[in-house]
């Protein structure tokens, strides 16, 4: 399965959020959708998943809008913001409302939480957890299912330097599995080691998508990330 | 739909915020039992014995927030995109709140009549009166305020869909009960308050807080009631199917 985002125009009155963006995020690869904040990165994930109903264009998994999928949970696994968890709620008992959604067995729960390294706080409440525990709950969430495809929105927000080597190990096996990864970030370097390929969007357009090798070597990274998402009153200026 | 009203029973039993409101409501019956009785109640008289019982409504209150909690709870937290990513169908998700949500309200109201019985009962014995069960206005009033504890579960399951600010959305619930439904009902005048939704309760659960004296019928009242459950429940469904989760 992959994820397959076709002319997708996202309008939210006045403001385009994204603009005509097109890309394809192939199984069996990390692709990174990269762009500064407000560029456009989570609308574009959001329409993948049902979320936000696209002005123009689609957003297809696997050949299908997210709203068709047999099992959604089970195809796709999502994270959104660390945000999106009841503060009162134990982590293990937030993973078994999802484990319930998804009709696959409790025993997925200890499984993930165990993937995760949360297992020694699974019986605590969310709202005693640092940011960086929320992102690994996250990430649970959207493993529960053993999905094919994996749309993740900063993962990596709040994680340490350990969790981040950690974190690029998980989603490199999860591509060598044959599932399509799809990471957004606004941070390059963070996913510079990770990723096999780069979407560059910029005040929701697209400006880059292909293999992270044509950026340019190592070094260079940097600059033409910086380089293609300057807008044009920027370099006016 | 099993899975839905799993991971929607799995939601609710998980926290202890909806516990804590719901078991208020006996609470709220002993006390006001009690204090009908202490307040100079006949227990000889069998329209105080009514009276006693009919506190029972008072729990819809609770459950109306309740029901609030359902949708507009999820939107504050930012769970419902969960929601809405586990089940894509979003009229299914809604209809499975007003489902579990509905029922949970009930059992409430069960909990709240059999509370409301047993501590009637210990008043009465205590005072040197007799519990009279066989009548069925004994039985009316009781089902009365179950079935208003389940409708505004259900109402509040639509408020909340369509409200969607948790806060907003109970201070909207709440001065509506306290003060804005009784300014309409002067305004309007008796003959058309008696259809505005708590009028129509009164009518339903017999608690009559207001002493209005033209209440609709029973029967009539829960049917009102009924109609409004079912406008709310329709508009939540309506308004969530369409809307951007950002």
């Amino acid at each position: 399965m992959e994820l397959e985002v076709r002319d997708l125009t996202k309008t939210f009155g006045a403001v385009t959020a994204v603009r005509a963006v097109t890309f394809t995020a192939p199984a069996g690869q990390v692709t990174g959708l990269l762009g500064p904040n407000g560029s456009g990165k989570t609308t574009t994930l959001r329409a993948a998943l049902g979320l936000v109903r696209p002005t123009s264009g689609t957003a297809l998994i696997g050949g299908v809008p997210y709203a068709r999928l047999e099992r959604p949970r089970r195809a796709v696994g999502a994270m959104l913001e660390a945000t999106g968890f009841h503060p009162g709620r134990r982590a293990r008992d937030h993973l078994r409302v999802l484990a319930a959604a998804a009709e696959v067995p409790d025993r997925r729960v200890d499984e993930v939480l165990d993937q995760v390294g949360l297992a020694g706080s699974a019986k605590r409440r969310v709202r005693e957890f640092s940011l960086g525990m929320r992102q690994r709950l996250g990430l649970a969430s959207a493993l529960l299912g053993d999905p094919q495809v994996l749309l993740l929105d900063e993962p990596a927000n709040g994680l340490d330097p350990a969790g981040m080597a950690w974190l690029r190990e998980l989603l490199r096996g999860l591509a060598r599995q044959g599932r399509c990864v799809v990471v957004a970030s606004h941070v390059l370097s963070e996913v510079a080691q990770t990723v096999d390929r780069v979407v560059i969007v910029s005040a929701g357009e697209l400006r880059f998508a292909g293999p992270l090798s044509e950026l340019g070597p190592g070094g260079a990274l940097e600059s033409a990330f910086l380089k293609l998402t300057v807008t044009p009153a920027e370099l006016a200026g | 739909m099993r899975p839905m009203l799993k991971s929607e029973f799995r939601k609710v039993t998980s926290l202890r915020g909806p516990w804590l409101l719901l078991a208020a409501g006996p609470l709220i019956v002993v006390a006001g039992v009690t204090g009908l009785v202490e307040s100079g109640g006949n227990v000889h008289d069998p329209a105080v014995q009514r009276q006693a019982l009919a506190h029972v409504g008072l729990t819809a209150v609770l459950t109306l927030i309740f029901g609030l909690i359902a949708v507009a709870g999820e939107y504050r937290g930012g769970s419902i995109a969960d929601t809405f990513l586990s089940f894509p169908g979003r009229r299914r998700v809604i209809a499975a709140k007003l489902a579990v949500y509905g029922l949970l309200g009930g059992a409430a109201g069960l909990v709240s009549a059999l509370v409301a019985v047993a501590v009637t009962a210990a008043w009465w014995s205590a005072r040197g009166g007799r519990l009279h069960l066989s009548g069925s206005l004994t039985w009316l009033t009781l089902a009365g305020g179950l079935g208003a504890c389940l409708a505004f579960a259900v109402i509040g399951v639509g408020l909340g869909a369509l409200v969607r600010n948790l806060a907003g959305a109970v201070a909207l619930a709440l001065a509506w009960i306290a003060l804005v439904e009784g300014i309409v009902g002067q305004l309007i005048g008796s003959g058309l308050a008696r259809w505005l939704p708590f009028y129509a309760s009164e009518a339903l659960d017999r608690t009559n807080l207001a002493g209005a004296t033209r209440l609709l019928p029973q029967w009539g009242g829960g049917l009102v009631l009924l109609g409004y459950a079912a406008l709310f429940a329709g508009t939540a469904v309506v308004t969530t199917l369409r809307r951007d989760v950002t």
